[in-house]
């Protein structure tokens, strides 16, 4: 058993954060894997270097969990969430350090006494993040940041900031800064394709991001350059049979999901020949497979009488059929991943048919094309779809993402994906009703300080806020940005600063450490390690943002403001502001999702709170060759751990 | 870059998953900042010089051999060479892949990037530009060489005239000259590189529909005799099985029908589920009668020429043979598709039924032939099909080996001209070439450069002149007998000179009689500089100027050379962007 305190939390934390560090920032780079199979890796995206890593401390692979939940639903922010975990432990554990009081109300050691203060910290500054975060944001951040708008997506000189500027800044922390306009420039061509005339935006991402595997092709051996989209839809198998080489225009194809030869004996079915009442002529095995035979035969022949030229089938089909499919002029494509014929499903508009018997005419997709594709060294299926264009309203189009190696390719095709996932997180609709609530909530968004005069109905803050937790959504506008660079760090710190005097002024209890003002010196190790290799530029930036910063009674104003109209709050804030970030621009860093910022400092709190949580590592010892793998750790929960030191 | 990491750490990572026997995994090795690690530069070296030793046609070769006593291979053809060499170095097994799937997609230059990707990296780091910097003006040096070589009046490029086999025949020599472990002398290397273009304008088929799909050749080796006996065929080229010692029965148009399924006797495709045999059912009898059967059928059919993919029952090929039919089976997938374009049969895998007529299909002609101790079934196209055998004769079999790669390459090549009809001159003079323009044009456009890249101007500077330096060296590995490599600075061209020359010879215009492409001849006029030494930048000048203009005698692929360029600059940017490594030692 080992008795985990806050410095082993810390070293953990350190160890990962040391190795993030070097693909951070403007000035990051890559991390090289190889496998133990040999095989080499390549990133700069957090989440695939900490996932890479074989860790064993138990607290290290939570951490790596939570970096991953979170940048699976965002695509973004994983280095970011080490960084500014390990500087709120940080923070932590020296105002722990600070306040021996606590040692002296129970008879435990200093260590134990600072892991309970250390504890209590965190699970306060969960609660201020759950409540207070979205408000501050939406009041001090949300004002400095704009919209940008998805109209003008393929625009070669778009408005600043634009959409193109935040493609551009996510690749650049992706990729490195030699091939980002390349593929930002080709993303936007994908998005435009894919997104329908009609609909929420965030539809079109959410269908790119499930169908991502079947929308695009890795060809390895070419640069990067070679990288394009293609019309239509390519499916990832060869033809089985020799392609017939025919015009007949439009092409007919059905999708089998099983054996066009039909099986007779299903696993654990016996055929019994030459029993006793069996006639011998009849029980000739030849008699059983020339029936699947000729229904084969009987199959391929109602597929003729309907003009159908092309089978994609999602098993292996037997060499008669792949012979007769031949000899009736037919392509053939065997083992096609459920991906694809799900994808291929979706775009036709046909259903895949299960019996080979029963095809219908209603099974039968018209596609203006058909035919082999040859990209790098396999040869694959390319074909399109009539009236795709009026029925779904998008030009169904598919990805191909060249590299010089399989490592290269496989990391653009990774950090398209992210894209996809960051635009979905920033483009996340926002519920009306949850804005009405949210609207409550801001208006009682410093109650619990009461610096406000609206005391009137303080009473019902607490619950509100506490209604809030359920559904923790964002106030925040989709598609809303904020200058790179640390912007959002700078301004959040500043308003944090501005929410802890408020605070200070009425709350007149001294032991009580303000959270916020915790968080608010994290979050500037973020912009210190973006400007890690020029102090000088990070006093400049941070010069230039605070001075936008508003003051105290610009906050007020603010919250007046939005009182009038709450629903349009986003944009008439931005619209105030466009000088504002117009000035910011200047930075010249590019443009951030808000939202995903947002979502990035909640799950960095809620990892804290679960690390401080643990107290002890029970390392078990598996025998040998039981069935049962429990993992080393188990997080445990001692009954003295329990709060027991609430501040009065 | 913080001070307080180690250049190597061993963290504390393990992994937990219980495999089978339960052995404690060792930890990852973590290198930090692996280009500034001695070890590291000191083995990029080590593999610019290894590899840097093997190109060009007076390679040295290398031989590979195993610790368990495998075969050892000689060889000095990048693809072979670099799947054998394994490193302890990531960084060196990233470069190895990218080069390979170069390769892969392209057949030629890939010791060209390898070589020119090592030196990049090299270069860059010796003059100490910074990381990011580097990578920057590199990319753009890049795009500056890429728009002049796809530029018209661009100095290096070679439009290739279809309607003489001469360029044709040039680019496959000097693919099958680069390989010197084939050990061809002069007439034999000039027969091959004929007969590439032979088996190559065999395959483009003459009336074909849009799209065009280029037929096959298909190699066959034979080993122990002289080069001089390789020959190309329209048509297969099949192993004659024994019993074909007289075939004077076939003559004329031959039918012929093709199974793709086993004619062994086994069950067909029933289902996952047992099959029980009472006492007294003969099924081997009932399915033997069945093929029986067919066989009857294609007999009276006509049929004379009686192909399977896969095996046939040997009673039924005895009745075959009976009959007078050719029988072949064990053809194997990969020949199935050229017998099929070739005989324009299809293929029959319905036993139950009878062979529809359509399936038939048709040769021209079969004749037996000989080569050294093969006998080969000669089966004549009908018609034009695009089909063609190549027979490869060599003395032994490493060299054989070599051969049939190097013959593949050529093919490769040769099909890459149908896209992009140009090559480029070869020799080493393209890299000079580019090289002398890259130095003219990056000096002149420096200031506009350094704004769009965000560094200085010297950043800049060094690290064009290190994208130069590299091109060069590239250019002077084609040199291994001790001589000099010289740049002439009119036409930027590459200039071998014996080791025994002077400065004198030089300045007298007696030394190198041809340049590397054999596109100029020397003259007294010209001026000179070795290369990798100092000289004043000038703009090369076009070929058309010279004045005694011949035929370029060496000329590379254009695509696959593009492409290598742009792989080995986007790998070295790449390596250059590698700041952490981490191994699994397991």
């Amino acid at each position: 058993m080992e008795r985990l305190h806050l410095e082993h939390v810390l070293q953990s934390v350190s160890a990962l954060e040391s190795i993030i560090l070097r693909s951070f920032g403007p000035e990051g780079g890559q991390v090289l894997f190889t496998r133990d199979t040999g095989r080499v890796m390549l990133s700069r995206s957090g989440e695939r270097i900490l996932t890479a890593l074989h860790l064993e401390h138990p607290l290290a692979r939570m951490v790596v969990e939570c970096v991953w939940k979170h940048s699976t639903i965002t695509g973004d922010g994983s280095k970011t969430f080490v960084l500014l975990l390990a500087s709120l432990l940080r923070m932590i554990r020296a105002t722990a350090a600070k306040e021996p009081h606590m040692s002296r109300l129970h008879n435990s050691t200093a260590a134990a006494a600072e892991a309970a203060t250390a504890r209590h910290l965190a699970d306060r500054l969960l609660e201020f993040a759950l409540t207070e975060l979205d408000g501050l944001i939406a009041l001090n951040v949300l004002p400095h940041g704009s919209r940008v708008s998805l109209d003008d997506i393929t625009a070669k000189t778009p408005p600043e900031p634009s959409f193109q500027t935040l493609l551009l800044s996510f690749f650049h922390t992706r990729l490195g800064n030699v091939h980002c306009e390349f593929f930002r420039d080709l993303m936007c061509e994908l998005l435009s394709r894919w997104m329908g005339k009609t609909g929420q935006p965030s539809s079109s991402f959410r269908f790119i991001d499930n169908n991502f595997p079947a929308l695009h092709t890795q060809v390895s051996g070419l640069p990067a350059v070679s990288s394009r989209l293609i019309e239509g839809h390519v499916i990832h198998r060869d033809f089985a049979t020799p392609w017939p080489q025919q015009n007949r225009r439009p092409v007919k194809a059905v999708v089998f999901s099983g054996y066009l030869q039909p099986r007779l004996l299903a696993a654990g079915d016996v055929l019994e020949l030459g029993g006793e009442e069996s006639v011998t002529e009849d029980a000739s095995v030849v008699r059983f497979s020339s029936w699947t035979e000729r229904s084969l035969e009987s199959v391929i022949a109602t597929l003729q009488s309907f003009g159908v030229s092309v089978l994609l089938c999602a098993l292996k089909q037997s060499s008669a059929a792949l012979a007769l499919a031949a000899q009736a002029g037919m392509g053939l494509v065997e083992c096609v991943s459920d991906e694809e014929m799900s994808l291929f499903a979706q775009l036709s508009g046909v259903t895949p048919v299960p019996d080979s018997w029963a095809v219908h005419p209603e099974h039968i997709a018209t596609l203006t094309f058909c035919k082999p594709l040859i990209l790098g060294a396999h040869r694959y299926v390319h074909l399109d779809f009539q009236d795709a264009e009026e029925r779904l309203k998008v030009k169904p189009c598919s990805l191909v993402i060249c590299g010089p190696g399989e490592e290269q390719t496989d990391q653009y095709a990774r950090a398209f994906q992210a894209a996809i996932r960051m635009l979905l997180t920033a483009w996340e609709p926002v519920d009306k009703t949850e804005i009405s609530t949210l609207d409550v909530k801001e208006t009682f968004i410093s109650n619990k300080c009461t610096s406000l005069p609206t005391d009137a109905i303080s009473g019902e803050s607490a619950c509100t806020s506490c209604s809030m937790h359920p559904h923790q959504k964002c106030v925040i506008e989709p598609g809303c940005v904020i200058p790179a660079g640390g912007t959002f760090e700078f301004l959040l710190h500043h308003a944090l600063h501005q929410y802890d005097r408020s605070c200070s002024v009425s709350v007149s209890i001294s032991a009580f450490v303000p959270v916020s003002h915790i968080l608010a010196n994290a979050l500037l190790s973020v912009p210190r390690q973006i400007y890690s290799h020029n102090r000088k530029r990070f006093l400049q930036a941070q010069t230039r943002v605070m001075a936008l910063a508003p003051q105290q009674s610009h906050i007020l104003g603010a919250r007046l403001r939005q009182t009038d109209g709450p629903p349009e709050d986003g944009k008439q804030s931005a619209r105030s502001c466009r000088k504002d970030s117009a000035a910011l621009t200047l930075l010249d860093l590019g443009l951030e999702s808000v939202s995903c910022k947002y979502h990035l400092v909640l799950a960095v709190v809620q990892c804290l709170t679960s690390l401080l949580r643990v107290n002890k590592v029970l390392r078990t010892h598996t025998v040998l060759h039981t069935t049962s793998h429990k993992l080393l750790s188990a997080r445990l929960e001692s009954p003295e751990d329990v709060d027991k030191d609430e501040s009065p | 870059m913080q001070a307080s990491v180690p250049t190597a750490t061993r963290i504390k990572m393990n992994s937990s998953q219980t495999t089978s026997r339960l052995v404690k995994k060792s930890p990852s090795v973590c290198t930090d900042l692996p280009l500034s690690s001695l070890d590291v530069r000191d083995k990029l070296r080590l593999m610019k010089e290894l590899l840097g030793s093997c190109y060009g046609p007076t390679a040295r070769l290398k031989q590979v051999h195993n610790n368990i006593g495998g075969s050892v291979v000689t060889t000095s053809t990048s693809s072979v060479l670099l799947q054998a060499i394994t490193s302890s170095r990531p960084v060196i097994g990233l470069i190895k892949s990218s080069v390979l799937n170069h390769v892969s997609r392209f057949g030629d230059c890939g010791l060209f990037a390898a070589v020119l990707c090592l030196s990049l990296v090299e270069e860059a780091a010796r003059r100490g530009v910074g990381n990011s910097a580097a990578i920057r003006a590199n990319d753009r040096l890049l795009a500056l060489c890429t728009g002049y070589l796809q530029r018209e009046d661009c100095g290096c490029r070679v439009e290739l005239d279809f309607c003489s086999s001469r360029s044709l025949i040039a680019l496959a020599r000097t693919v099958v000259s680069s390989k010197p472990t084939c050990v061809l002398a002069e007439p034999e290397s000039a027969h091959i590189g004929r007969l590439a273009v032979r088996a190559f304008l065999l395959t483009v088929p003459c009336d074909a529909p849009d799209p065009v799909r280029l037929g096959r050749t298909v190699t066959v080796p034979v080993e122990g005799r002289p080069v001089l006996e390789s020959a190309v065929f329209p048509g297969l080229l099949l192993d004659a099985p024994e019993h074909l010692c007289g075939l004077a029965g076939v003559r004329g148009p031959v039918r012929a029908v093709l199974f793709s399924a086993s004619l062994a006797g086994d069950l067909g495709e029933l289902g996952d589920g047992r099959i029980e045999v009472h006492a007294g059912v003969d099924t081997d009898a009932q399915i033997l009668d069945r093929l029986l059967e067919l066989g009857r059928q294609a007999l009276e059919d006509g049929v004379k020429l009686f192909v399977c993919q896969k095996v046939i029952h040997p009673v039924l090929q005895h009745y075959l043979r009976c009959g007078g039919l050719i029988v072949i089976e064990r053809v194997g997938v990969s020949l199935m598709e050229p017998l099929i374009q070739l005989t324009g049969a299809q293929p029959v895998a319905t036993l139950h039924a009878a062979i529809p007529s359509a399936a038939y299909g048709e040769v021209h002609d079969v004749s037996i032939r000989h080569f050294g101790s093969k006998t080969m079934l000669h089966l004549h196209p009908a018609g034009e099909t695009a089909v063609c055998s190549m027979v490869l004769c060599h003395r032994n079999e490493t060299m054989l080996n070599e051969l049939k790669l190097v013959c593949q390459k050529a093919e490769h090549v040769l099909r890459l001209t149908l896209r992009e009809p140009w090559a480029l001159l070869g020799g080493g003079c393209t890299e000079t070439l580019l090289a002398a323009y890259v130095r003219h044009k990056s000096k002149n456009d420096a200031p506009e450069a350094t704004s769009a890249l965000g560094c200085s101007q010297t950043e800049y500077l060094l690290a064009a002149e290190a994208f130069c330096r590299s091109l060069e060296s590239v250019a002077a590995c084609l040199e291994h007998d001790g001589g000099a490599s010289v740049i002439d600075l009119t036409h930027a061209h590459h200039w071998t000179l014996p080791p025994d020359v002077t400065e004198q010879h030089l300045e007298g215009g007696t030394a190198a009689t041809l340049c590397g492409c054999g596109a100029l001849e020397s003259c007294r006029k010209k001026k000179w500089s070795y290369l990798n030494s100092e000289c004043a930048d000038f703009s090369p000048a076009p070929l058309s100027t010279a004045s005694p203009l011949r035929q370029p005698a060496v000329l590379d692929s254009f695509s696959a050379k593009v492409n290598a360029l742009r792989v080995a600059v986007e790998t070295a940017n790449l390596v250059l962007d590698v700041r952490y490594v981490i191994q699994d030692v397991n």
